[in-house]
């Protein structure tokens, strides 16, 4: 699965209360797949506003790690939008562009597994917030297996 | 408005629940914390400036305590408020703030502290440093490996065990005898006295074996011709074994380990799982020359798709050079080399796409 949505604060979940925004997040690379060093370019929509006004727009890429060990997690790119003007720019549609870092490489490990993606976080005058999450691949190392 | 619920899962830093209710409930209890910390110090103050054994009721003028009895009396809530106050002033500079913000701005302080590109070795996030493996040159080769052995963690605290059960073992036999030079026998202490004696026997003998084990076989260096290694590359490596005893084999190799560290309640565990091994060289029928020790150089080939060092706070991908020697009379003994391998950048992969350019 490449995109995830979550939410969070205290007006959310159940049915009759306001719907969750879709958030769709393009990578200029189909194969969604980059080198170390390259630069990624995105771009999203959100629809399903229904007229609620959002309050700020987090962008933001990062890596972090999954597995059996406590979660790490690296940000190496992040954007805040939170005045009126900023806002219009970035919401409902809008493109960035990020050059990766050398390192760390996504990895598929036995006990670590390391990601990364691209989060797009919406905050809303009424107080929730709702995050949708864009996974691709740095590098090519292959998965580890147990010799 | 949804209730927060009172069993949500919960693993380690993560929630799965609201966060606005978790910082909430966070808060609540630093803010429990100082309130006790400020009525356990008004209560001790108060009561020490009124007390009066002598005659109740009396006004007493001077404190009842001289000033260390004020320090370990005030101890308590002075830890108190300083563990809530902080936790507090946490949970405040935190509110309503995303992991990410969170994790970018304490990026930027540790930044700003370093007053360099990013944390890492030379500006690659996440790569362990290689300062502590470059810092002492080789005989023939540029560097010499630092040792990274368990053995002589376990020979510590085994001289540890030894030396404390023994300390209890003296104190108990002082007893004892002082008993038996009195006229008198204390049979309840005697039958304390010889269990206790075994286990401190047992303690010197699997210490002295240790010490045996670890000087028996003598040491091991390992050499290397360049550091940080890169996938793809080719090194030389040179290793020196000591010992004047026959090995029947000894395996040099390269490994590639993962370490998890994670909290089961309130324990916090590690995990270890070796998941690539290439083997490098082997040798058997080892004789050392006497007095000298075995030298082999041997060349080392990084595998292309290697995946590079990494390390965060609970998780780590380590690379090692590996000896493992199996000596004629002496069980078999491992020593481990770390090493740090960088990831391979892409030529042209830090250009400018046209794309980028368009978007100013």
């Amino acid at each position: 699965m490449n995109a995830a949505d979550s939410h969070g604060g205290s007006a959310h979940g159940p049915a009759g209360s306001a719907p969750f925004p879709r958030m769709e997040l393009r990578f200029g690379h189909p194969g969604r797949r980059y080198e170390p060093g390259e630069w990624v370019t995105a771009e999203y929509t959100i629809d399903g506003l229904n007229g609620e006004r959002p309050r700020a727009l987090e962008r933001s890429a990062l890596w972090y790690t999954e597995g059996k060990g406590e979660e790490d997690l690296g940000v190496h790119f992040f954007e805040r939008f939170s005045t009126l003007e900023t806002i219009d720019r970035v919401v409902p549609e809008g493109t960035f562009a990020l050059q990766l870092p050398p390192s760390p490489l996504s990895y598929e490990g036995v006990i670590v597994k390391i990601r990364w993606c691209i989060r797009l976080r919406i905050f809303f005058e009424s107080g929730r917030d709702h995050v949708s999450e864009h996974v691709f691949t740095v590098g090519r190392v292959p998965p580890s297996i147990l010799p | 408005m949804r209730l927060p619920r009172f069993f949500t899962k919960k693993r380690g830093h993560r929630r799965t629940d609201s966060q606005a209710w978790g910082s909430f409930a966070e808060g609540l209890f630093y803010a429990l914390l100082v309130g006790a910390g400020v009525v356990f110090g008004l209560l001790l103050v108060t009561g020490a400036v009124t007390y009066a054994p002598a005659d109740p009721d009396s006004v007493v003028l001077q404190r009842g305590y001289e000033w260390w009895m004020w320090l370990l009396t005030l101890l308590m809530p002075v830890a108190l408020l300083a563990f809530g106050g902080s936790g507090l002033v946490r949970v405040v500079r935190t509110w309503g703030k995303s992991q990410e913000h969170r994790a970018a701005a304490s990026r930027a302080v540790i930044l700003d502290g370093l007053a360099g590109p990013s944390a890492g070795a030379a500006g690659r996030p996440a790569i362990p440093s290689c300062d502590n493996l470059e810092n002492s040159p080789g005989i023939v080769l540029r560097y010499r490996l630092p040792l990274e052995s368990p053995e002589n963690w376990s020979l510590v605290g085994f001289g540890l065990f030894a030396l404390l059960w023994n300390a209890v073992v003296v104190v108990l036999a002082v007893g004892v005898g002082a008993d038996l030079i009195g006229g008198t026998t204390d049979w309840l202490l005697i039958g304390l006295l010889v269990p206790f004696v075994v286990v401190g026997v047992g303690g010197v003998a699997l210490f002295v074996r240790s010490v045996v084990l670890s000087t028996s076989v003598g040491p091991t260096h390992v050499e290397i011709s360049d550091h940080p290694l890169v996938p793809g590359r080719r090194y030389d490596v040179r290793l020196g074994q000591g010992g004047a005893h026959l090995f029947r084999s000894i395996d040099l190799g390269l490994e590639l380990e993962e370490t998890a560290t994670f909290r089961q309640g309130t324990d916090t565990r590690t995990q270890r799982i070796v998941v690539r091994r290439v083997p490098v060289s082997g040798w058997q029928r080892v004789q050392p020359v006497p007095g000298g020790i075995f030298e082999a150089r041997v060349p080392l080939t990084i595998p292309a798709d290697a995946m590079h060092s990494f390390s965060s706070e609970n998780n780590a991908v380590q690379w090692r050079i590996v000896v493992r020697a199996q000596p004629d009379r002496w069980p078999e003994f491992v020593r481990v080399f770390p090493v740090v391998v960088l990831p391979v950048m892409a030529a042209g992969a830090g250009a400018v796409p046209e794309s980028v350019e368009a978007m100013g």
